[in-house]
């Protein structure tokens, strides 16, 4: 197969543009995400280079599937969370909301040259992406809050067993506005700029029926190594997933990750998901000798290995060191995962994201971590953990201050289907 | 005051004896040939070229209170080995002083050794014995203030019961140093906890005590009705004038209180975190440099003589830089330290930023405490190693 270069595509599909009006995008991307994929990376080194990855623009991630995309997914570096209240004043206003929210996200997960409409009309796409939409990885996570099954909708029967407004715990300090909402959308790609447009484009196919609430951004460290599969460092600097169940063992994503028995049945194959902001006091914490960082989180700082090993992936052979002589008893990771039978259906999937939003009013750097897991149950897993965590030394330099609980419902199931249909068809 | 980065902090040469500079830090790298008893950290060994004013490289944790330093025309390479990780030239912006960092050792870095010897842990009785009749004197006074609170509440007179919140909290702040430990948290928690933690917030009532009566006095309750919160809050402040004689401090948590004043002063105070009603950050703040200084005043005699001799006078540097840019901001707010919202940008940045100078040398202070030689992590053995999958 001979490389095919996008210019000679972008011509090939010029001959389209006049005919694409959105609803007849769908197959033109679809062809479009396929004929990215072709593109050779190995041509050689004589073309000029590219300021970005060519491979990972043209990289799709389906939005289809049994599971909605997005939680599974590896990580890429780009990340926006953005929280919707709903101002719908019925249900059907709500669900034909929900329909164009997947309809859009399916669109742009696809990518293609974006439809020209009559040149007297505003565009149907911003266009800040240029003439063709990059599939880039992009996930568009759609996700629902407590209060979306309040007496509104008339949704409240068909609520998810654990699906609360996420309680306070002792160490936060949650800023209601940033804090719960109707929905969340997660949306992730490799690059911003495909994250902002698709923030930008959601909320134009929602106007009038859900309203931005509180939103951010989110990026994951460079991969520096040493090796590809090293996870990526918080701002604290300390590797970050390391203990994560492997997403490949899908028996274990059935015990840890899936809903099942007892939610109602549209909401089989679901998963909730936890978000938290987590403030990063990180002037203090860089003021704390590495000793006692490192003692904290129960890790090297550099290597990523559990005290006493030397490489991130070791166990840390907790049953060797019952008294905490080498890594705490309140060390973060064995407070968080102490490894044992009786915890280990508490374990989560984690995903999250750091943040960096410039400084408070005071002066002081606002980062730290978006925290995300996934999990079938917040009570027997991501609350328990939290609960034994209120107490680790690590406390005095994070405050959580926003993130609330969502349900993720299943994925869309073909082509015409949209998340939340399960939903909407059980009231 | 700018700050080069975490790597580059501003710096000056001295040696003992010489006057202190303003606003000075650290003293020079050492050379390797220098006696030292400090030891390259991390694995890495640095060399270093001053140029101009000396540096410290106080993140590589290269320095210390050595008072020599050489000068040399370039990086002296490795006689052999491995190339360099990394290569600061001078000229480049923020590069003050050639830095050329050499990886050494087999594949990470581990943390290096302690680079300071411990102190005897007996030599904290006579502070901590001392800070206690500082802190039941600070309650007294605190008493007497609740009492005038209790006054301006009964009275019904808002402006007068604000002033004397201010005063009563303030003193409750230069305590500073104990209320962490033991009985005494729980104590704290009624007297100044916050809001944030609890289900309901401010509406809990579990919510008690200086802050409850500050977001009372704050957002328009009829002050008489906040006297039941003054009469809960003196019981349990001469419940804690009570205990604290007896509370046993360990001299770990004590050098701790040293430096974590401020950080938590900087972190819950000026942030406006712990005090959002009233705003009042910047007294809080100097209630706090107040209650730092008595900790580091009775632990003078603890540090060694190289630490008296340079961190101690850097310190008193630092306190005074302080006590002069809140002087100059409350001279400017006619003679009264503004709330939060009062400061004008110029006044914030003044003074978050010479906080930061003076928690940035209080950083150094827990090292000179510690009482116990840092033991090594005991290693996972080679035949006891899993792999996770």
């Amino acid at each position: 197969v001979s490389p095919l270069d996008r210019r000679t595509f972008l011509t090939r599909s010029g001959a389209l543009l006049g005919a694409g009006a959105v609803g007849g995008l769908g197959a033109l991307a679809r062809e479009s995400a396929e004929a990215q994929g072709a593109v050779d990376t190995t041509a050689p080194s004589a073309t000029p280079e590219w300021s970005v990855s060519q491979t990972q623009l043209a990289q799709g991630e389906p939005f289809e599937g049994p599971h909605q995309a997005g939680i599974l997914t590896p990580a890429p570096a780009q990340a926006t969370f953005a929280a919707l209240d709903s101002i719908a004043p019925d249900r059907q206003t709500l669900q034909d909301a929900l329909m164009a929210l997947s309809h859009r996200a399916r669109e742009l997960t696809l990518g293609g040259p974006i439809p020209l409409l009559a040149v007297d009309d505003p565009p149907a796409d911003s266009g800040i992406l240029g003439p063709v939409n990059d599939p880039d990885a992009l996930t568009v996570t759609v996700t629902l809050g407590a209060s979306l099954f309040d007496g509104r909708y008339g949704l409240g029967a068909q609520r998810p067993r654990e699906l609360v407004k996420m309680p306070t715990f002792a160490i936060d300090d949650l800023d209601p506005a940033q804090s719960h909402g109707d929905l969340l959308l997660q949306i992730c790609a490799h690059q911003r700029d495909t994250v902002t447009h698709t923030l930008r484009e959601l909320l134009r196919t929602v106007r009038g029926s859900l309203q931005l609430r509180w939103s951010i951004d989110g990026f994951s460290s460079a991969a520096r190594g040493p090796s590809p599969r090293n996870n990526p460092r918080n701002l604290f600097a300390f590797r970050d997933g390391t203990a994560n169940p492997p997403t490949d063992d899908s028996a274990l994503m059935s015990q840890l990750v899936w809903t099942g028995g007892g939610e109602p049945a549209w909401a089989a194959g679901g998963t909730y998901q936890v978000v938290r902001i987590i403030r990063m006091h990180v002037e203090f914490w860089d003021r704390v000798g590495l000793k006692e960082q490192q003692t904290m989180i129960g890790r090297e700082r550099d290597s990523g290995a559990p005290l006493g090993g030397t490489d991130e992936f070791e166990d840390p052979r907790y049953d060797l060191d019952p008294d905490g002589k080498r890594i705490p008893l309140t060390a973060h990771i064995r407070t968080a995962n102490p490894r044992t039978s009786k915890t280990a259906d508490q374990r989560i999937l984690r995903r999250g994201f750091n943040y960096a939003r410039g400084f408070d009013a005071a002066g002081a750097l606002d980062q730290g971590l978006i925290f995300v897991a996934f999990n079938q149950s917040p009570t027997r897993q991501f609350a328990a953990i939290q609960n034994r965590l209120l107490t680790e030394p690590m406390i005095d330099y994070i405050t959580p201050v926003g993130g609330g609980y969502f349900f993720v419902p299943p994925g869309a199931k073909g082509q015409y289907d949209w998340v939340g249909s399960g939903l909407f068809a059980a009231v | 005051m700018s700050r080069m980065g975490a790597l580059w902090p501003r710096a000056v040469e001295r040696r003992a004896g010489d006057e202190v500079p303003p606003r000075a830090w650290r003293v020079a790298p050492t050379p390797a040939s220098a006696p030292t008893r400090r030891r390259w950290p991390f694995g890495v060994a640095v060399t270093c070229v001053a140029i101009g004013s000396f540096l410290a490289f106080t993140a590589l944790g290269v320095g210390g209170h050595t008072r020599t330093a050489q000068r040399a025309a370039a990086p002296a390479p490795l006689a052999s080995g491995p190339a360099p990780l990394a290569i600061y030239s001078v000229g480049a912006p923020h590069v003050l002083s050639s830095l050329t960092v050499y990886p050494v050792g087999k594949s990470f870095q581990k943390p290096g050794a302690q680079d300071s010897l411990p102190v005897s842990a007996s030599s904290f009785n006579r502070p901590i014995v001392s800070y206690r009749a500082y802190a039941v004197a600070q309650l007294g006074l605190m008493e007497r203030q609740i009492a005038r609170l209790e006054g301006a509440l009964a009275a019904n007179d808002r402006g007068a019961s604000q002033a004397a919140w201010r005063a009563t909290y303030a003193r409750y702040l230069r305590l500073g140093a104990v209320y962490l430990v033991g009985e005494v948290a729980g104590l704290n928690q009624e007297i100044d906890g916050n809001a944030g933690g609890l289900a309901g917030g401010a509406a809990s009532p579990r919510f008690t005590g200086l802050h409850r009566i500050e977001y009372g006095l704050w957002t328009g309750a009829p002050p008489r009705s906040l006297l039941r919160w003054a009469y809960r809050l003196d019981v349990a402040v001469r419940k804690l004038r009570s205990v604290l004689p007896e509370v046993a401090i360990t001299p770990p948590e004590y050098a701790t209180r040293a430096h974590e004043i401020l950080e938590d002063a900087q972190r819950d105070l000026l942030s406006g975190a712990d005090v959002p009603w009233s705003g009042e950050g910047m007294l809080a703040t100097k209630a706090g440099l107040a209650a730092t200084e008595e900790v580091i005043s009775t632990l003078a005699p603890v540090f060694r003589a190289d630490a008296r001799v340079v961190l101690l006078p850097d310190l008193a540097t630092e306190f005074a830089a302080l006590r002069s840019a809140m002087t100059s901001i409350a001279a400017a707010h006619g003679g009264r330290l503004p709330s939060d919202g009062q400061l004008t940008q110029r006044q914030s940045e003044l003074l978050d930023g010479t906080l930061g100078g003076v928690l940035e040398t209080l950083s150094l202070v827990p090292d000179e405490l510690e009482t116990e030689e840092l033991q090594q992590v005991p290693q996972i053995p080679q035949r006891d190693v899993r792999m996770d999958p």
